[in-house]
């Protein structure tokens, strides 16, 4: 574990019931890297996200972000010490207004100026969203509605960006443009991402690191480029 | 109706406003049945068919944008409404027992309107008021002002208690918790001698203020007021009070909160907010709100039961709030009225009492679910002094 890790997951178990979800997952997430989770459904992706946001409790194996054990912490808790996650399951709030699901977005910001000052850089890098902000979320299509996703999960300025499937269900030409703001995200603001995506060529074009997860396990960790030329490529369920 | 709706943008509009609110307001207490009910369908059908217009609206703006000109000309028309009443002792206990329901409902929207946990034990933390007030003035000889405070204390405990079952469970079982709860509170009142038992505790402590009885017949300048009066203006200033501060609680980060829980309490938990805290908070605050109204009515008639307190009376605070528009605290105001009117006056026909309630609460569900003034979009430009965003220029139609 090199000092620019982010957060650390190591030997980590889960299970629903009697079924064990995710076994023995270490994974590392480097600062200012764009880290994908790649796998089929049921392969625990999702577990994995709600494992390291606290909703499900992992036992055996510790998660450390930023140096400091967050294992036993609860949601809200590591939502405050810099964890953000825009999800397709985690929906937007539909019966409120644009501007109030961006405004949850930064519930843990305090201070007037600040919210202020961060409403409007997210306007700026946003500017579908400016002209929507009167308008009820549950009217936005489906791509502005993932926008609107990921503008909440960043107007808090996450250290770590969780992206739980971001293309999913949307038109390829605007799965392209979420691609786009991953990439800008990371390069341009500097954010930590770690994107949990299906669609594998995609997620690695944009990505520095990926992990392969099938049936709860770590099947491979590596390079993107590593990845690209494996032969998990090559496999169908991919 | 767009020059209706500018002219109402003025603070003459809203000074005209809040006088006709406040006549239909007295003529619907004053008048005999017949014409009282006739007024108050034809009030909330015209509110019906302007909210179809966006006039309620635009009257909610315009009492924002000339808050000053309507806070003030709102209490003093508030101050002589209850002078109004002059000697007539009927309505002016109808309309105390109207502002005590209505500072009951503020609680239970809490719980009801801005989380969505519907709580159907509202009376037993009134009850939970009332029996400190009973208790410490019948029993302990004490000041109904202390009996207050140790009814708050203990309903925070109550709200607490009764909260964390909440952390646990949702929906319809929350529900059946709380129901749970509140036919307890009657049992337990009911075989424990100490509380009155099924009897009750009569004589309960009247309210005084710096040695000014608070229910007495006073004369001034010439008019013999009703012994209510000056309970009703007590009353009144804990409803100014109460409702500023639910206000405030709606528009803080607390009740925006309780608004994200009510709709996703996952998704609200990844926005970072403490879910389990935030909903012991509207228990809480909600049974301060609902045992400051039961020690008031216990003021009022001097008598606290276990029948007052009981499920039924639960459904009605209930009732009130989906006749009113869950979430907005001028809608469980206006909610909360018309129907301690409506059943106050239909005290000739108690029999059909309940069928009235059945009938209001089916045609209002059949016609507007969301009660007579549901809840506003929330609207961040408008509230704060200096908006910290401009909202986006409605885009003009080329038709027009």
């Amino acid at each position: 574990m090199s000092d620019n890790t982010l957060i650390s997951i190591k030997n980590v178990h889960t299970h629903y019931g009697r079924i064990p979800m995710l076994i023995d997952v270490s994974l590392d997430v480097h600062k200012g890297h764009v880290c994908c989770v790649l796998g089929a459904n049921g392969a625990g992706k999702s577990t994995l996200v709600k494992t390291i946001l606290g909703m499900v409790n992992a036992d055996g194996g510790s998660i450390a972000f930023e140096g400091q054990d967050i294992t036993d912490w609860s949601t809200h808790k590591r939502i405050a010490a810099g964890i953000q996650v825009a999800s397709a399951s985690i929906g937007t709030f539909p019966k409120m207004t644009v501007e109030t699901n961006l405004r949850l977005g930064a519930y843990t910001v305090h201070e007037p100026k600040v919210l202020a000052e961060r409403l409007e850089e997210i306007y700026e890098s946003f500017p579908i969203l400016k002209s929507r902000l009167q308008q009820k979320a549950g009217t936005l299509s489906g791509g502005e509605r993932t926008m609107l996703s990921i503008a909440r999960a960043v107007i808090n300025k996450p250290h770590l960006l969780i992206m739980d499937e971001p293309s999913l269900g949307l038109a390829p030409i605007i799965v392209d443009e979420v691609f786009r703001v991953v990439k800008r995200l990371n390069q341009h603001d500097n954010i930590s991402i770690m994107l949990v995506e299906q669609n594998a060529n995609k997620a690695l074009s944009v990505s520095q690191f990926g992990y392969i997860i099938q049936k709860g396990q770590i099947l491979f960790a590596g390079e993107a480029e590593a990845i690209l030329k494996s032969e998990f490529m090559q496999n169908p369920i991919m | 109706m767009d020059g209706f709706k500018k002219s109402l943008d003025t603070a003459l509009g809203v000074i005209l406003c809040n006088i006709v609110i406040a006549v239909l307001v007295h003529l619907i207490i004053v008048m005999e049945f017949v014409p009282s009910m006739i007024i108050m369908v034809a009030v909330v059908g015209i509110i019906l068919v302007l909210d179809r217009f966006g006039v309620v609206n635009a009257m909610f703006d315009a009492f924002i944008h000339h808050k000053a000109v309507a806070i003030i000309s709102g209490v003093i028309l508030l101050i002589a409404s209850p002078i109004s009443l002059g000697s007539q002792n009927y309505a002016a206990h109808i309309t105390t027992t109207a502002i005590i329901y209505m500072i009951a409902c503020l609680g239970l929207n809490f719980q009801m309107g801005s989380t969505d946990m519907t709580n159907f034990a509202p009376a037993a933390f009134m009850g939970v008021g009332a029996y400190s007030v009973a208790l410490c003035t019948v029993k302990l000889g004490w000041s109904p002002w202390v009996g207050i405070l140790i009814g708050i204390l203990l309903s925070v405990l109550f709200g607490l208690v009764m909260g964390l079952p909440t952390l646990k469970t949702k929906g319809y079982y929350l529900s059946l918790v709380t129901m749970a709860m509140q036919l307890a509170f009657t049992q337990v009142i009911n075989i424990m001698p100490a509380l009155g038992g099924s009897n009750g505790i009569p004589g309960v402590g009247r309210f005084t203020l710096f040695g000014l009885e608070l229910y007495k017949r006073y004369t001034v300048a010439g008019i013999r007021f009703a012994p209510q009066i000056p309970y009703m203006f007590m009353c009144l200033a804990f409803l100014v009070g109460l409702t500023y501060v639910a206000m405030r609680v709606y528009y803080s980060k607390s009740g925006l909160s309780l608004n994200t829980i009510a709709q996703d309490d996952i998704a609200a938990n990844c926005m970072g907010i403490n879910v389990s805290r935030q909903k012991l908070f509207a228990f809480v605050i909600g049974g301060i709100f609902c045992s400051i109204a039961g020690s008031l009515f216990a003021g009022l008639d001097s008598y606290v039961g276990p029948e007052t307190y009981s499920f039924s009376k639960s459904l009605m605070l209930i009732c009130m709030l989906i006749l009113g528009g869950m979430d907005n605290s001028i809608g469980i105001i206006a909610g909360a009225f018309l129907l301690t009117i409506i059943s106050e006056k239909l005290r000739d026909v108690a029999d059909f009492q309940q069928l009235v309630y059945g009938l209001i609460l089916v045609i209002m569900l059949i016609v507007r679910p969301n009660g007579i003034i549901p809840k506003r979009v929330r609207n961040y430009c408008g509230i704060t002094k200096r908006s910290v965003v401009r909202p986006a220029e409605p885009q003009k139609n080329p038709a027009e």
